[in-house]
């Protein structure tokens, strides 16, 4: 079967356990529960008659407290950027951690961005004109709700159809 | 079989702490007994005569092993630290911590169970976070209810505006005395709203006050070149992270004061040249420019991002929803230009990028 390594970045309280556990286990809490380090799930995936199973790496929030630790991406094969809609500086943030680690993460077509909290969307402070620019520098982004599970189970598959496509 | 723990093991053991020696192989043998804890998470190590069979560990520890043959090919004093993860073992999971040594010649995988430690720092970094969101959040809403304020006080004063107008066409009218005594309470009350909405400003002007220090606000004559320095300077570190380069045209200004609280007008300033830097990819640049025209100081701050299309540029500048907390940043542009006389404006570059600008009223007063 064919594995694949996913990892989860953003800055600490986007969302990444939530969307993980949406995903992995159908579950939500409202409850923030900080991550410490790393966590590592793992999902089958059915995409066009293959199954993938996805290694997904819950990475701890990257900030002052505890900034991420660059070999915890050695051999991703995809990445979801997550940002918190209605904290615009957390897009900044993943933004940069995408700058930063550019050597890791590269050009890859295997990067998505989720805007996270779209259950929130009337109290974003991320505006359309902010997103078309991103995506004019070829971001694909979708707006996901760990808490409803909007966008959820789209966003990792879509990523798992990319990462199986031929370069 | 495990070789017999020596008592430096067992005290490691109490610790929470095994040790693996990395053999010849590169397999990894477990110094002393097994631990219960390690037992349980990985039960084919006491099956494997000590020897931890790697498919059976996580892919994180997998991952670490790669840092640790480094660490060991290295040799001397160096170490390799795992840092903390959560091994999901047969059944059971525990938090770990690994570090790669050598001594005395032999390479050394030091494995931490982190049990408490965990906990106590999981606790210290969640009240940490929580801090940093709860903070994030308050300056967040700080912002949205100083536009709102200057939306009200906007608002009132305009209609306020009308009323005065209105009031005076009809005092010019050949009025009864009843008419002349309404239209004097009429013209009391529209002087106390006056008064109250000046109070409203001078209460949050106070706020202000109290939040950037006395030596923060200048009521007035705001030098327009050291504002325009200290905002770029203050965004330089942002554009040199993100690798955008920041232009600024020199322009003949020494002498400018505009009408503005300096404060204010650098965060406008500061606004202008944040919104350019996030639609400027990395590689980018961004060009600021200042025009001395006869009665305005013009400033214009040209991005390389995608062009807006002008129905957006509109609403980008346009009134500010309070249902909708987006372009917050540029709103507050909007408000203080235009509340001292100004302009403000957006349009897509026939070249690619677009241009923010903005129009002053020079100050007629001297410094």
């Amino acid at each position: 079967m064919i594995q694949k390594k996913v990892c989860l970045l953003g800055t600490s309280g986007v969302g990444k356990t939530s969307l993980i556990a949406r995903y992995v286990d159908g579950s939500f809490s409202e409850n923030y529960l900080t991550s410490v380090g790393v966590a590592i799930k793992k999902k089958v995936v059915r995409v066009d008659d293959s199954d993938i199973t996805l290694i997904i790496w819950d990475l701890a929030g990257d900030d002052k407290f505890q900034p991420l630790e660059r070999a915890y991406l050695r051999g991703a094969s995809g990445y979801l950027m997550v940002a918190d809609g209605t904290r615009g500086m957390t897009l900044d943030h993943v933004i940069k951690m995408r700058e930063r680690y550019a050597e890791q993460i590269g050009s890859t077509p295997c990067a998505l961005l989720l805007l996270n909290k779209s259950d929130l969307e009337s109290r974003w402070e991320v505006d359309e004109g902010r997103m078309s620019g991103l995506a004019s520098d070829g971001l694909t982004i979708i707006k996901t709700s760990a808490k409803e599970g909007t966008g959820v189970g789209d966003a990792f598959e879509q990523l798992a159809r990319r990462m199986i496509q031929p370069a | 079989m495990p070789e017999a723990a020596s008592p430096a093991q067992s005290v490691l053991e109490a610790l929470g702490f095994v040790l693996f020696a990395r053999e010849e192989s590169g397999a990894l043998r477990l110094l002393g007994e097994t631990p219960a804890w390690l037992g349980v998470l990985w039960p084919a190590l006491a099956e494997n005569d000590g020897v931890l069979p790697i498919a059976d560990a996580s892919p994180f520890f997998e991952n670490f092993l790669i840092d640790a043959e480094e660490c060991w090919n290295a040799g001397g004093s160096g170490q390799a630290k795992s840092g903390p993860w959560v091994e999901d073992g047969s059944g059971s999971e525990a938090q770990l911590e690994a570090t790669a040594l050598t001594a005395n010649g032999q390479p050394l995988l030091l494995l931490q169970r982190l049990g408490e430690e965990f906990e106590a720092k999981k606790n210290v970094l969640q009240h940490a976070r929580e801090t940093v969101i709860a903070h994030q959040r308050l300056n967040s809403e700080i912002q949205k209810k100083e536009i709102l304020l200057h939306c009200v006080a906007d608002e009132m004063t305009a209609a306020l505006a009308n009323a005065t107008t209105s009031l005076r066409l009809i005092e010019m009218e050949d009025n009864g005395p009843r008419t002349q005594l309404l239209l004097g309470l009429a013209n009391r009350a529209t002087q106390e709203q006056q008064a109250l909405i000046q109070r409203i400003l001078g209460v949050f002007e106070d706020e202000l006050r109290g939040a950037y220090g006395e030596s923060g606000l200048t009521k007035t004559n705001a030098h327009w070149d050291t504002v325009l320095r200290q905002a770029l300077d203050a965004a330089t570190p942002l554009f040199a992270e993100k690798g955008v380069s920041l232009s600024a045209a020199d322009a003949a200004t020494s002498e400018i004061r505009i009408s503005l609280d300096a404060m204010q007008l650098e965060r406008v300033v500061g606004n202008l040249l944040e919104n350019a830097l996030e639609r400027t990819p990395a590689g980018g640049t961004v060009m600021v420019r200042t025009a001395n025209e006869p009665e305005t100081l013009c400033l214009q701050v040209e991005d390389n991002g995608a062009a807006i299309a002008p129905q957006i540029c509109e609403s980008l500048l346009a009134k500010w929803d309070p249902a909708n907390a987006a372009g917050l940043r540029l709103h507050f542009c909007r408000i203080v230009v235009e509340n001292c006389g100004g302009e403000i404006g957006c349009s897509p570059l026939s070249g690619g990028g677009n241009r923010f600008w903005i129009r002053l009223p020079k100050s007629s007063a001297a410094a």
